[in-house]
This record gives C-alpha cells, structure tokens and sequence, in this order.
C-alpha cells in the first residue's frame, strides 16, 4: 500500500516536500488576491448588513443592540409599512408587466430571428444597441421625449391626430409607471432576444427536421420542440428578470425621482431603500439601522424566491445529451 | 543513453491505487513497447518515470541515480504526446526551442540544435508555420523534434502514432526505428498497436491492471507467454482457448481430457497438477490444422469464412458453443454452415494451469 | 449558423419582416433623434423636432466641451472602468487558473466561495460598505469606486474564465513541464495566450455595466471633480435644464464611444454582454 505518512525523512523525501511547498505558495498566491478582495468587500458588507440591523444607529455611530426592532419598525410601523406595502406591489408590477411584454416580445423577435431572415445581423445589432447604453442615458432621454409640451413623443401624438393621447405620460399616476416600465423594456429587449436565439441555434437541427418530417406546423415546432429545448435560457432569464425588477431603482430614480412621483406610483424598494438609510423628505434622517433591516429582508426575499424559481424552472429542463 | 530502473513502484489516485508495485529494468539504448488493455495504467507508468506524476511510494533510477523527487525537465527524459501538445499560439521554430530558451541556452546554441533537429526530420521548410498550418504527420515530427532538441538520455512516447492514418503510421514507424538507431538513446513507447510493438520493440511490457505481466522481446512474448493473459493479448488474431481438466495422473505424465472432447497426455517435469485441475490449452489460430490427426481433433461449424487467396480465415464454432479461429496459409475451400474437423499438434501449443500460469510440457 | 426554421410562405414571412423592420425602427429611431437632436437650437427642438438640424452645428458640444465637467466625468470614467477592468482579469484569471487547472484539497470548497458570491447582491450591502470605505478614506475616491467593482463583479469574472481554462488540453501544461517551464511561466506563456479572446468576452462583460453604473458613484462620489460619467450627466441635466440642444449633446457624447465600438466589434459584445447567461 501506498506510504502516505513517512516516518524517516530521506533527502529524497525532503525534495518531495520542498516542491509540495512550493506549490501550495503558488496556489496561494493565485487564489489570495481575489479571495482578499470578495471577502473584504462583498462578504464583510453583506454579513455586516445583518450586523447592523439588529442595532440602534445614530448617523454613522451604531448604538444599542435592540434585536429585531428594527424589522418591527419597517414591517409593521403604519408609518413605513404603507409606503413599503406600495413599493412592494410596484415591483410585483413591474416583474409581471417585464416578463410579458419584454421578454414575451424577445421571445418572438429570437424566434423570428432564428430563421435567419435577410438582415439578420443588422436587426441583431439593432435590437443590441441600447442594451449597451447607460441606464441614465436612457432615462433622461426618453425623460425629454416623453416631455408633456414638446417632448417627440406627445409632438408625434398631435401630428397623427391623437392629440387626446397626448398626455403628461411620467405626470399622472395611472401611466407614469407603465411609461417607465416600456422604456425599461425598449432598453433591455435586445438581451434575452439574443440569450433566446443563442439557446434555439443550439437546438441540432435534425429535431427540427424530423419533426418537419413528421409533418409538424411551424407553430406546433415552435411549442412543442423549441420551447421545451431552450428551457435553460428561459429559466435564465426569468431568474434575472425577477431580480432586476426588484432592485429597480437608475429608471424610477431618474424618470420620477427619489419619491416615486407621482404620488408615489413610481415608488420602489430600491428607492425606499435609498431614502430609508440615507435619509429624504419622506422618510426624515438617514437611519442605517431600519435601513439593514430593509435590505436584509429584500436580500431574503430575492433570494428565496430566486432559488425556489430556479429549482422549479431547472425541473422542466430536458438534457440534450 | 540510459539505463532505467523502476523499484516497487505505485502510483494510488485518490486513495484507488492504479499501479500495484512495478519493477523493470531498462537497457541502455533499448527500445522498449508497454502494451495493455486501456485504463491499464500504461500512460500512468510513464508519467511517473517522467515526473508529471509524483510516485506514492518506490523509487525510480536513471543510471543508477535515483531521480524520483527531481522535477520532470531534471531527468534527463523528454515526452511526445498522443495529442501532440505543441504550443498552438507558437511557431515550429519557438515550439521547438522553447526547451532551450527555458534553459536559458545561448541564441547560438538554440539556433544550431534547432536546425539540427529540423535537418534530421525534414521540418527545415516548415520553421515559420503555426501548429494549425502542418499536417497531422508534420506535426508529430514537431512533437518529435520538441523532444530531441533537449538531447534526452531516454524517450518516451505515448501512443504518438495513433492519431494518424494508417499510411502514414507505417512510414513514422519507419523513421521512429531509424531515429532510434540514429540517436541512440533509450526509448520507451505505449501503444496500442500489436505491429508496432511487435516490429519496434526490443523488449515489450505487458502490462494488465496495473501489473506488469510479462517482459521478454517480442518473440519469446509470442512463443512463450508467462500466462493466459499475455498469450491471448499478443498475437492477432488471439489464440484459442479451449477448456479442459485434467483426469489422469502417472508420475509426470498427464492425462487431459477438454471439454469438447479430446484428448491427450503430456509429460511435464516442475509440475504439480493434480487430478481434476482446470486447464486450458492454448492453440494459435495458424496451429489449427483442418482435417484430423495430430494430438487432438475437433469439430466446429464454419460461421463465417474469409479468404483472402494467400490466406484464410476460418470462423468456427463447435458442438459445445466455443468460438475459434483458424488461420490458414494459402486458399481453403470451406463454406460457411459447413462443418469440419481440425486438429492441433501439441508441439505448437500452450498449456495454462488453474492459476493461468504457462506450463512447460513435452507432447 | 444553423438555419433552424425554413422560410415559411409568403404571407407569414412578410408579416414577420414587417414586425422585425417595426421593431428595428422603434429601437434605433430614438437614437437617431437623440443624436439629430444635439446639433440643433433650442428654437429648432421646438418648432421642428423630426426635422434635420438646419446645420450641423458643433455649438452644443462647444458648451459642453468648455463649459461643463463632462470632459472631466469621461476622463473618470475610463479611469474607474479601465483600472477595474484590468485588475478584475488579473486576478480573476489568475484565481481562475488555479480552480481549474490544479487539484488540490478546498479547491472545491473555494469555487462554491466564489460562486456564491454570485448571488450576493452587492447593492443591499450599501450601508456597511459605505461605513466600511469610510473608515479607509476611499469615500470621494475612485479608488473607493474601483474596489467595489473588481470585488462585485470577480465572481462572474472567475466562472467565465474556469470554464475557458478548462477547454484547455493537459498535455500542453505537461509538455511545458517537460521543457523545464515553471508554474508561472506556464501560466503566462503557455496558457494565458491561448485565453485571450476569452479574456476579451470577459472584459467586454464587466467593462459595459461598469461604465454605465450609475449607483455606486451616486453613493460614493460628491465632488464634481470625481464624479463619473453617468453620475456626472445627472448634474449637467440639472444645470442645463432649460437648454434642450446641450442636453441632447450631453446624451449623445456618453453614448457615442460606446456605440462606435458596440458597431465596430458587435460580435464580441454581444457574446460578451450574455457570457454569464449563455451556458
Ligand atoms: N489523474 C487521475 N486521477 C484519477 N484516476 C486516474 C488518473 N489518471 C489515470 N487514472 C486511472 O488510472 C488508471 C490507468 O490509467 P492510464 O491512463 O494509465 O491507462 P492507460 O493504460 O494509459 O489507458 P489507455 O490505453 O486508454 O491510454 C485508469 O483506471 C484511470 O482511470
Ligand atoms: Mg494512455
């Protein structure tokens, strides 16, 4: 058998040993820098959030350890638990409104795409660009053609004769957060048509052909083969949408501001985070300890239902061996 | 220009041990073959004595020095892999002074060795192409020329012909055979090709499970396998086994009776056969002669017959379901379905006894 | 490519054309109005906004050019993205290299390390890291700004760079060992060379959304002097509230060296912005 553990150290074995040394310092100084880096600050950050949650702040002096009180205050204090309860459903809102129209209009133009049709690679590029923009780019841009007098949007309404339609669109509560949700999907459609059409490309294509052999409708292919073989992309980025939506936060904060103006329909629990632990006109001083709290329990939430997704879209992904 | 000397050596991953305590001698400038069942632990083996490697326990000798705890690029050896591994992003002319230049050997010095080597394997004309530009031959003449430059005292290859087309494995095994006498150093090659190790070798390892089996040059593998197991592995087609039991005993006489019937006695001095021992005699397709006579006769039905004119092939299966194959030299008209006899001469044949070891006998 | 559906009849294949030509128009109209835009006067936006500028004017880039900080946020910008960017596939890289090309006990234990942080979103860790940064002096600092993004985005750094490494075969280590290579030299002359355009993919994928983020410097930065690109607009859109053309300069100047070599190198963006979504 194999002599893991030698008692009598030869300079043969001592070679041995100075080479197994000299490779872990090796390994070390691989993994060093990038663990140093994550822990210090992405690990510390996030276990000290918990830290700090269960404590009284004072500015940026901590206080007294008061338990869970600061989850008390957040989650059943009237005072915040409405404004919390709001921003909780717009997000919700903002999810459902991303999965159907952005990602349900992705599907279509990856599927479209996917037959390679003339101009293929310009409508890739096309449909890419503004995904490669700045969100504040594209907030205060369409802020400006959504400009109630003379913004391109409303100027375009009254030239068509839909001047009724021309509307405040981020002035009134009932559009400003559809408004806002559209321009987030005009900007971010490109990414799952693309993360579609690469996860249909690796169909093999015989399936295809066999099932067009069989005497399949291209509606029936589309269903029955396509979207079950690109199960993983879905699955990607329904988690990724879910998470997006929930820490929205450059698109409300630029169209409508720290508030969620108007009356704070736009309101989310990014921008509730924000104004909780720096502090605003609604929310009053900058309050690190109610603040942790909140992100703890948003970080909970995503996370949970982040995982339960995954574990239940994963479940319906074919192996394609 | 080396001797090698492997001692006890193991070799365990992750507690499952793959090598099971080597021992081998290698000559100066000997040519030696390992050949084995995949996953044998033929490429394990020469890892180690390169040092890729670490040893779990034995020891390894290199002119009598022992070099097991010394880096690969200490030992004096130099590697071509199956795969070839040149550098892809490098020429012919980085690739195969990349060695030297890491050695820290003078431009001249590079310059001179490198054209030698590419002299030798006509690689002269090729030294600003990328490993992508060359041919599956050219660029194992690469992987060689790598190799040579470093003036190794050993080699050793790892299937370095297996990746290439049957014509050109003949010619790079004439030139390997020629490099080797040009070069006069110790080679050592896995593979997988009984011609090749049967042709290049001067001594072949058999290696089964990370044993080694047997170790002689080709002929006496061939003529005298050490046990079943390196009988039916050298020599294509494999011999034919058939299984009997002995059922007589009188002083070093023996009397054996296979299962499908014949029978026969032989003499064996260092014996200890007994009564009812399981052996199988083992008879190589080309000692199959059809027709009666000799020790013994069998019957088979022919299921499938090649004939090649010079040669034939004949697939055979007998009343007791055993499969055998008989080689005959020159044209034999036998149809399949057909049923015939064919007999063995106990001379030309193999006795294995019940731990499978070779039994020397006399008919 | 793979043609994966055939052309269907015509009525179908005219109504998808008409829907994909639809869709490129809505996504490339407000670009080109956004640009169409910066070259006019404010009367001009007013009274002909679809129109061409009567001239191309380079006056609204003028007034950014001297009278605004964007000069400046762009000059910051790229030092916070390039430095990040560099750093991040160094060491990424280098952590990378060691999960997958060596075995060794925690390696598995360390890649999980890594992966988690995957999941951690950085953003709800705000307030301890911005207490935390205070405390080492790196608040109304880039190198603050620099910190927070190789740490966030190293995770995804090193799961893109593992499995590009572990494309690579064996035998080219080992035949590096036998030539008397040392680890390192394997590493920087053998391996890493043949990684480049992984490493391009990698950069692209953390480049973009580093350049573009807004959150971090809304946080960490105050002076104008420090000040990003996107963070700097959202100062220049409430100093020149009232002059449309400049504004539209504004937008039209961050969005352009982007676009230029989104156009030029498309492939790779597009491969390199979904890398962390495509298996
Ligand atoms: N790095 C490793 N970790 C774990 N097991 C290994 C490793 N390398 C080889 N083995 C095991 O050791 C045994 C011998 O492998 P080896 O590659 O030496 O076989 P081989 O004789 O060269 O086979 P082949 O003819 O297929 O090349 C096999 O069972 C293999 O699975
Ligand atoms: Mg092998």
């Amino acid at each position: 058998m194999a002599q893991l553990t030698k008692s009598i150290k030869t300079p043969f074995d001592n070679a041995v040993v100075r080479r197994r040394q000299m490779r872990k310092l090796w390994l070390a100084f691989l993994l060093f820098p990038a663990m140093a880096i994550l822990l210090t600050f992405v690990f510390l950050p996030m276990a000290s959030a918990i830290w700090y949650s269960v404590y009284e702040w004072d500015g940026l002096v901590r206080g007294e350890f008061i338990g869970l009180g600061n989850f008390q205050e957040v989650l059943f204090d009237p005072r915040n638990n409405k404004f919390l309860i709001n921003a909780f459903f717009n997000n919700v809102k903002v999810f459902i409104a991303l999965m159907v129209f952005q990602n349900g209009l992705a599907l279509i133009l990856a599927l479209f795409l996917a037959r390679e049709p003339k101009g293929y690679r310009f409508y890739q590029i096309a449909f890419f660009l503004p995904v490669i923009l700045s969100t504040v780019i594209i907030g205060f841009q369409w802020k400006l053609f959504l400009n109630p007098i003379f913004g391109l949007v409303n100027t375009l309404l009254r030239n068509v004769g839909l001047g009724d339609w021309a509307v405040p669109w981020l002035g009134l509560p009932e559009t400003a957060l559809g408004a806002m949700i559209l321009v987030n999907a005009w900007h971010w459609v490109g990414f799952p048509t693309l993360v579609f059409l690469a996860a249909i490309h690796r169909i093999p294509k015989d399936l295809i052909e066999a099932a067009r052999l069989d005497g399949a409708s291209e509606w029936m292919i589309a269903r029955d083969i396509i979207w079950p073989l690109m199960a993983p992309a879905v699955t990607i980025i329904v988690v990724l949408t879910f998470i997006g939506s929930f820490n929205w936060f450059e698109i409300p904060y630029i169209m409508g501001g720290l508030e969620g103006s108007p009356s704070y329909s736009t309101d989310m629990l990014g921008l509730l985070f924000y104004r909780t632990a720096f502090g605003s006109v609604s929310a009053g001083n900058s309050d690190f300890g109610t603040g942790s709290a909140l992100a703890v329990l948003i970080f909970i939430f995503i996370f949970t239902f982040s995982t339960i997704a995954t574990r239940y879209l994963t479940s319906r992904e074919v192996e394609l061996s | 220009m080396a001797t090698i000397e492997l001692r006890d050596v193991t070799k365990d991953f992750g507690g499952v041990q793959v090598i099971h305590g080597a021992n081998l001698s290698v000559q100066d400038n000997e040519f030696v073959v390992f050949v084995g069942p995949s996953g044998c632990g033929k490429s394990t083996l020469l890892r180690l004595l390169s040092g890729l490697e670490e040893l779990s326990s034995g020891e390894i000798y290199i002119d009598g020095e022992r070099i097991d705890h010394l880096p690969p690029a200490r030992r004096g050896l130099a590697m071509v892999f199956q795969s070839y591994a040149l550098y892809p992003h490098m020429n012919v002319l980085q690739n195969m002074s990349y060695a030297l230049k890491v050695a820290k050997k003078s431009k001249q010095e590079i310059e001179e060795k490198v054209h030698a080597a590419a002299e030798i394997l006509q690689l002269t004309e090729l030294l600003d192409r990328k490993p992508k530009a060359l041919s599956g031959g050219q660029r194992q003449r690469v992987a060689i020329g790598r190799a040579i430059v470093r003036d190794p005292s050993v080699f050793l290859f790892d299937e370095p012909l297996s990746n290439l087309d049957a014509k050109l494995r003949v010619q790079m095994r004439l030139e390997l055979t020629n490099l080797h006498k040009q070069l006069q150093s110790t080679m050592i090659y896995v593979t997988h090709d009984q011609v090749e190790a049967m042709t290049m070798a001067d001594k072949i390892v058999v290696m089964r499970a990370g044993n080694i089996e047997q170790v002689g040059p080709p002929l006496e593998l061939f003529n005298k396998p050490a046990n079943k197991f390196v009988a039916g592995f050298i020599g294509s087609p494999a011999m034919n086994f058939f299984h009997g039991q002995v059922v007589g005993v009188n002083n070093a006489t023996y009397e054996v009776k296979l299962e499908n019937g014949a029978q026969f006695t032989f003499t064996a001095q260092n014996s200890n056969l007994a009564e009812g021992d399981e052996v199988d005699l083992g008879v190589r397709p080309e000692d199959l002669q059809p027709g009666t006579g000799g020790h013994g006769t069998m019957a088979g039905t022919a299921t499938a017959v090649e004939r090649l004119g010079a040669q034939t092939y004949v697939y055979l299966r007998s009343p007791i379901e055993e499969s055998m194959i008989i080689h005959h030299a020159g044209d034999l008209d036998v149809q399949s379905g057909e049923q015939i006899d064919v007999s063995f001469d106990l001379k030309s044949c193999h006795l294995f006894g019940p731990d499978e070891q070779r039994i020397e006998f006399e008919g | 490519m793979a043609n994966v559906i055939k052309k269907p009849g015509d009525l179908g294949s005219w109504l998808m054309h008409i829907f994909l030509g639809a869709n490129a128009v809505i996504m490339l109209y407000p670009i080109l109005m956004m640009a169409l835009s910066s070259f006019k006067t404010n009367k001009e936006i007013f009274t002909s906004p679809f129109s061409l500028p009567r001239s191309f004017s380079l006056d609204n880039f003028a007034v950014i050019w001297s009278q605004t900080n964007v000069p400046r946020y762009f000059i910051n910008s790229t030092i916070v993205t390039g430095l990040s960017v560099l750093v991040l596939l160094v060491v990424g890289t280098m952590a990378a290299y060691a999960l997958s090309r060596y075995k060794f006990k925690g390696n598995i234990m360390i890649s999980l390390f890594f992966l988690s942080g995957l999941m951690l979103p950085l953003r709800l860790a705000i307030i301890p890291l911005f207490i935390q940064l205070k405390a080492l002096g790196l608040v109304d600092n880039l190198l603050g700004l620099i910190c927070i993004y190789t740490a966030m985005s190293l995770p995804a750094t090193v799961f893109i760079m593992t499995g590009f490494l572990r494309s690579l075969p064996s035998e080219l280590e080992d035949s590096a060992r036998m030539d008397g290579a040392s680890e390192f030299r394997i590493m920087v002359e053998i391996m890493v060379p043949l990684i480049t355009p992984a490493m391009v993919i990698a950069g692209i994928y953390n480049a973009v959304p580093i350049w573009n983020d807004f959150f971090f410097p809304l946080i960490f930065i105050q002076s104008p002097e420090w000040k990003t690109l996107a963070q700097g607009l959202t100062a220049f859109f409430g100093e020149y509230s009232v002059n449309y053309g400049v504004l539209y300069a504004g937008l039209t100047l961050a969005a352009l060296p982007i676009m230029l070599v989104f156009i030029v190198q498309s492939r790779r963006f597009i491969a390199g912005m979904t890398a962390g979504a495509i298996k």
